[in-house]
């Protein structure tokens, strides 16, 4: 077993032995370029990957053959995490010649920099657009560039920026030198690595089986997926993270299976889980739209959103609502488990000590259920939920409820069914009267706690308005010009 | 001239490249330490004892420091004495540096910071400010500024309404977290890089608190990577706190504060609690008005008087008040010291003018836009300000005539009401509010600046001035008034990191006054340097034409040439003409200054002219609010704003909409939450929401009025800086206007600042409840 990683930096491969290395496996890629005398460019705003001001690409041979490049939060990516893919800073991006890339050139063109510290974050993020985006228009850019802040110039001319470079043609010198990187890219050996130090041992392995093992054999390792919420506890509380299982590696983890239901690999990035959903789970994606940045879902999964069992995890009330099911494997074989099951309590579930998030299986969806996910934070993107809301709905021939689900995030210790309130409606008419008597139900369901995201009073109004809001969205009686805008 | 093109900011292609360098990318040898700031956990305590043995035994430590260790003068506050650097017997707030740790290590740091056991004896704190009012816990004296005769204004007013207004603080979230890098020099030098708005206190501070000469201390800023005042007096805490360390151990120090550290540490905007009583008349004219704002100044003195006295300055905005009284009240509280943030204390003293004035309406049944009209300040009459100014080259109506035609205002107001009469679950809300802002310094000594222009022998010129580059462009605008002053091309002239060896005792690079002040004295000092060779290079000329001499008055330089505009034939190349100067020894260094002119006032009575000018601006903004989760859109917003004869547009353009979404943070989703222990609670960007991209005007319209050039300052320009960010109150009302259509302008919305999701939901739910009353049903009816 390989003890070594390697990754493409400047055109090469580098390898890092953590033995002799002064940086440890869970030393994050930031920490990394900042140690480097050659790529300074990159920026610390924060640590938590909610200021994007860390970003770099990601170059990774695609199933289709090319390099894929995707922006990330190297605040949140450990150094095992870029094995065997090419780590793309902004001191890259310039040409041999020193001609700066048009991203870059649009940058100043427009003036999109002012005091220029979230700058080289921003210039990864338009040049993962530009290497990447089918379409460019003003929602692909405003998705690209979410992950990251600006305090200075108010982002209008770096939209602008975005769409003056990336809608000419996209070519660059990190595309005419593809052929040379996947040479690199293949030179390294796809095989597990064990990094052991006498601080840490930091698994990645390669396949199911070989993951499965080491959770048997290391019951109390850390299993990351993406690490965009573990690697908190390492930047954040400086905790020392003995054991690792990472399973960012395990490509049987990463994918997906259409059929009559879709079988979501639990390790699948979300950014993939949102390209295959975008047909069959218009709810699914309408929550992952609104999930942390693209730098995060491009390395957050549903099997760490799930495995975390946060009381505000974006995703699970959507998942209750479609009826979702998780498989858990283990060296003994595996099983399959609701949703709504699978959580017992705050950051609980039943996942036993030898077991892995192995899938997530979305059944088919009748085309008389309804579903929708609602998400109430602050600021309508990269937040964390105050609450958040899963909701199904089946009416029968007339429009009596035959079949509701009503999953509330945020509003107790877990994420919770309005079992209670689904009772009341059930065999009701989905009339504005029976919806207003359900809040009322709603209100008495739940104690939410104030926190610093909000009060108890906030969060029971706007739990009981989301019930409204359901119903506006569903209910065929109401003319579209009230409902939507 | 080229120095007047719009050219991009002159760091442009290194902050794209990555190559721009921050304090925390300067290459040090590896003797570098690492500072790490060990703070209180409690907001206030008496410090029974404490031990730092063990900490000190940790392998890689090299220091950890308490207020014992300091060699001289044990604080850092920036006017008044009352910040210590290190507590001593007691902390005052959670945050408070108590201890300094060196190390080899970040880790080594951290291991060491917890092995240092401090025995505390907990006392009462102070965190709100109605607790603050109710115990008198004042940092000084109240002032109160006055005009006209208030209660008899009130008395006689046909309606009066009597409120307070409650405004949250605000973070500055600079990208750059706070950062200072100290190497120590032969015996008490000290070379000093610091993140810092204000080099020259920097200074002083360091030396006060080593116990050297000023001159022994050399601060040296090139860029921050953002301030927006936070770096004004706060920077100072870092760069003591790295000195200190670096004195102490003989070896560079860095001590760069982790986010939450910086989040926690530093002070912010200030909150506002604001109790008001107004009078006005049928038709919306404000008659009388009656103010306290009591301010959180938070543990220690700071800027709150200075910012205090400018929200006391802008509580009239841009209406003529006959009848005014504003009293200023700072408190003392158990948080962080408040600080400068962007306004320093205007947006905070508009916010409550600019509530009133929609309250008048909605009680009338006017629009808001109306009734600003109708009280703005005049031209000829009413245009006295409650502190004696006279608004002079008044914009006020020449942009609202504008900004009407181009928002298109009065078409969208019936839209806005015909959607809103339509939709139960959707309210659109529309509002347009002014900004009038006094530019100067008010604590007017402040208002000088100096700079040295320095011309090599190959003709490339290096101006070094007082004022620091934190992205607002003003190395950029420097290098253009330098260009256009020599008649050179931009390329030609290069500004300097600011150096506090280079131009000493500047003031803070703040107010909006940096391109003004700094403009000038560079302009000062080019106008010396000028003269000189004008008159070495009439002397070539006459040497030339000995029948018929050149006159140095008649020297001029334009186009990269220097010529005689007597005898257009004598000319030389500006670059050629610089080595036969120095063959001719003339001194190709010159220092410059300037003080503006023409200010004075007495600020214990609020009487005089504090401005050297206003800058004007307006803002038309929509919103769309979902009434059911208490999200809100900004749909459009049309800015229109003055900033003289634009020094540079672009830059200029950036500044405007830059404020303006800053601005609209402060308003909308920007909350600082402490617990009842005076912990932080919003202490990361994770809780602390700054807008994103997606937070933006959908549609997006900003433009600077043309054709209205500034007399009496740098190139006829207008500062931009903080004005602009007051413009975003038009989304806060905005935002109140939608909400308020609810309950169809009916009812006044219980409402505060900012307008989070929170409380835009929670004032929609009491709308709705109270229309459900029967005697609102009644009112209704008729």
């Amino acid at each position: 077993m390989s003890q070594l990683i390697s990754f493409v930096l400047d055109g090469k491969v580098e390898t890092i032995d953590f033995h002799v290395s002064r940086f440890t496996p869970t030393t994050t890629v930031l920490q990394f370029l900042r140690n480097h005398p050659r790529h300074k460019g990159v920026k610390e705003g924060c640590a938590e990957g909610d200021c994007g001001a860390c970003t770099v690409v990601l170059g990774e041979l695609a199933p289709n053959g090319k390099v894929r490049y995707r922006a990330v939060d190297s605040c949140l990516v450990f150094l095992p995490m870029v094995h065997g893919k090419q780590l793309i800073t902004v001191e890259n991006l310039k040409d041999s010649n020193g001609t700066l890339h048009a991203v870059q050139k649009a940058m100043i063109e427009t003036d999109g920099s002012q005091c220029g510290y979230c700058t080289p974050g921003f210039i990864m993020s338009l040049f993962a657009l530009y290497r990447e985006a089918a379409t460019i228009d003003r929602a692909a850019i405003d998705d690209a560039l979410t992950g990251n802040l600006c305090r200075c110039t108010g982002y209008r001319p770096i939209v602008e920026a975005a769409a003056k470079s990336c809608s000419s043609n996209r070519t660059d010198h990190i595309s005419a030198s593809e052929a040379k990187t996947k040479r690199l890219l293949k030179s390294i050996p796809v095989k597990a690595v064990l990094m052991q130090t006498p601080m840490q041992s930091y698994y990645l392995p390669e396949t199911i089986q070989e993951a499965l093992d080491y959770k048997k054999s290391n019951p109390s390792t850390t299993v990351i997926t993406g690490g965009t919420d573990v690697a908190l506890r390492v930047t954040k509380q400086h905790e020392h993270l003995s054991n690792i299982l990472d399973l960012s590696h395990v490509d049987e983890l990463r994918t997906v299976r259409k059929g009559g239901e879709l079988q979501i690999g639990a390790s699948t990035p979300l950014t993939d889980v949102l390209d295959v959903a975008k047909d069959r789970l218009p709810a699914l994606c309408s929550m992952l739209s609104v999930f942390g940045s693209r730098q995060i879902r491009n390395c957050a999964t549903l099997g760490g959103n799930l495995g975390s069992a946060s009381p505000i995890g974006d995703s699970i009330p959507v998942l209750m609502a479609y009826d979702a099911r998780v498989v858990l494997q283990s060296t003994a074989g595996s099983r399959e488990i609701a949703v709504r099951e699978f959580i017992t309590g705050y950051r609980k579930t039943v996942c036993k000590e030898d077991e892995l998030i192995t899938q997530i299986i979305f059944p088919a969806v009748s085309d008389k259920a309804n579903i929708k996910a609602y998400k109430i934070s602050k600021r309508k993107d990269l937040d964390i939920s105050t609450l958040n809301g899963g909701f199904r709905l089946e009416l029968d021939d007339e429009q009596g409820v035959k079949d509701i689900v009503l999953a509330f995030g945020g509003m107790a210790a877990q994420v919770q069914r309005a079992s209670g309130t689904e009772a009341f409606l059930k065999g009701k008419e989905w009339i504005r009267e029976n919806i207003e008597e359900a809040m009322r139900h709603l209100d008495k369901e739940f104690s939410p706690l104030s926190d610093v995201r909000g009060s108890a009073t906030f969060r029971r109004v706007a739990a009981r308005n989301l019930l409204l809001k359901f119903w506006v969205d569903t209910a065929n009686s109401i003319p579209v010009e009230l409902a939507k805008v | 001239m080229k120095g007047d093109l719009p050219i991009a900011h002159e760091s442009g292609a290194k902050h794209v490249s990555g190559e721009a360098i921050y304090v925390d990318d300067i290459h040090v040898h590896d003797q570098l330490l690492i500072g790490r700031v060990v703070y209180s956990p409690h907001a206030h305590a008496r410090i029974v004892s404490f031990d730092l043995e063990k900490a000190k035994q940790v392998p890689g430590v090299h220091a950890v420091l308490s207020f014992k260790d300091i060699p001289g003068r044990n604080q850092m506050g920036p006017v008044v004495k009352d910040e210590l650097c290190l507590a001593e017997s007691e902390v005052l707030c959670v945050g408070q540096a108590m201890f300094l740790v060196a190390a080899e290590t970040e880790e080594q740091c951290i291991a060491a910071e917890r092995l240092i056991s401090v025995e505390y004896s907990p006392l009462e704190p102070i965190l709100t400010i109605e607790k603050a009012i109710e115990t008198n816990s004042l940092l000084g004296p109240p002032v109160t500024f006055h005009r006209g005769v208030v209660e008899k204004g009130l008395r006689s007013s046909p309606h009066r309404i009597k409120d307070s207004l409650h405004i949250g603080a605000q973070e500055h979230w600079y990208l750059e977290s706070q950062v200072c890098l100290c190497v120590p020099g032969e015996e008490n030098e000290m070379n000093v890089f610091s993140s810092t708005q204000h080099p020259s206190e920097t200074q002083s501070l360091i030396a006060e608190l080593l116990g050297v000469g000023k001159n022994e201390v050399v601060v040296e800023v090139r860029r921050m990577g953002g301030a927006f005042g936070g770096k004004e007096t706060q920077a100072n805490h870092t760069a003591c706190w790295t000195a200190l360390l670096s004195y102490a151990t003989h070896r560079p120090v860095k001590i760069r504060l982790f986010r939450d550290d910086d989040m926690k540490i530093t002070g912010k905007r200030h909150r506002f609690l604001s109790q008001y009583e107004v009078g006005f008349d049928e038709e919306g004219r404000v008659l009388a008005l009656d103010v306290v704002l009591n301010s959180d100044g938070g543990c220690a003195t700071d800027l709150s008087f200075a910012i205090m006295q400018r929200a006391m300055l802008h509580v009239d905005n841009a209406y003529y008040v006959p009848n005014l009284r504003v009293v200023g009240k700072v408190y003392k509280t158990n948080l962080p010291s408040n600080t400068a943030f962007r306004g320093f204390g205007g947006p905070q003293g508009m916010a409550v003018i600019e509530q009133i004035v929609d309250r008048i309406a909605r009680q009338l049944h006017r629009d808001s836009m109306e009734i600003r009209l109708l009280n703005f300040y005049g031209i000829d009459k009413n245009n006295v300000t409650h502190y004696g100014q006279t608004v002079e080259h008044n914009r006020l109506q020449t942009i609202v005539d504008q900004l009407l035609e181009s928002s298109q205002y009065k078409a969208r107001r019936k839209a806005v009401n015909n959607f809103n009469a339509r939709n139960e679950f959707f309210k659109k809300g529309l509002a347009l509010t002014p900004v009038k802002f006094g530019i100067s310094f008010t604590t007017s000594f402040l208002n000088q600046a100096g700079a040295l222009v320095l011309i090599y022998k190959d003709g490339t010129i290096l101006v070094n001035h007082g004022g620091t580059e934190m992205g607002q462009g003003l190395h950029t605008k420097m290098q253009q008034v330098a260009a256009a002053e020599f008649g050179v091309s931009p390329e030609l002239v290069k500004v300097n990191a600011t150096n506090t060896s280079k131009v000493p005792n500047t003031s803070a690079t703040a107010a909006s006054a940096g391109a003004d002040l700094n403009g000038m004295a560079v302009k000062n000092a080019i106008d010396i340097l000028k003269s000189r060779i004008a008159q070495e290079i009439a002397k070539v000329f006459s040497e030339q034409h000995q029948s018929n001499p050149s006159r140095p008055e008649a020297i001029e330089f334009t186009d990269g040439k220097i010529l005689d505009e007597e005898h257009p034939d004598r000319a030389i190349g500006f670059r050629e003409a610089i080595p036969l100067m120095n063959l001719r020894q003339v001194g190709l260094s010159a220092t410059g200054f300037y003080k503006t002119p023409g200010i004075g006032w007495d600020k214990d009575k609020g009487d005089g002219k504090p401005f050297h000018y206003f800058a004007f601006g307006m803002a038309v903004t929509e919103v769309l609010v979902d009434t059911l989760n208490g999200a809100h859109t900004v749909l459009r917003a049309d800015i229109l704003h003055d900033v003289g004869d634009s020094l540079n547009p672009r830059i200029d353009i950036g500044q405007v909409e830059g404020g303006y979404i800053q601005g609209l943070g402060w308003v909308t989703t920007e909350e600082v939450k402490w617990d009842g222990k005076g912990n932080l609670l919003s202490h990361s960007p994770d809780t602390y929401k700054i807008p994103s991209v997606q937070d933006i005007p959908k549609e997006f319209h900003t433009a600077l009025l043309q054709g209205v050039p500034n007399p009496d300052t740098i190139r006829r320009s207008k500062a931009v800086a903080e004005p602009p960010l007051m413009l975003a109150l038009s989304a806060w009302l905005a935002i109140k206007d939608a909400v308020s259509a609810v309950a169809d302008h009916r009812i006044e919305p219980e409402f505060s600042l900012p307008a989070t999701n929170e409380v835009i939901l929670l004032a929609i739910d009491t709308l709705r409840t109270r229309m459900a009353e029967p005697q609102i049903q009644k009112v209704a009816a008729k």
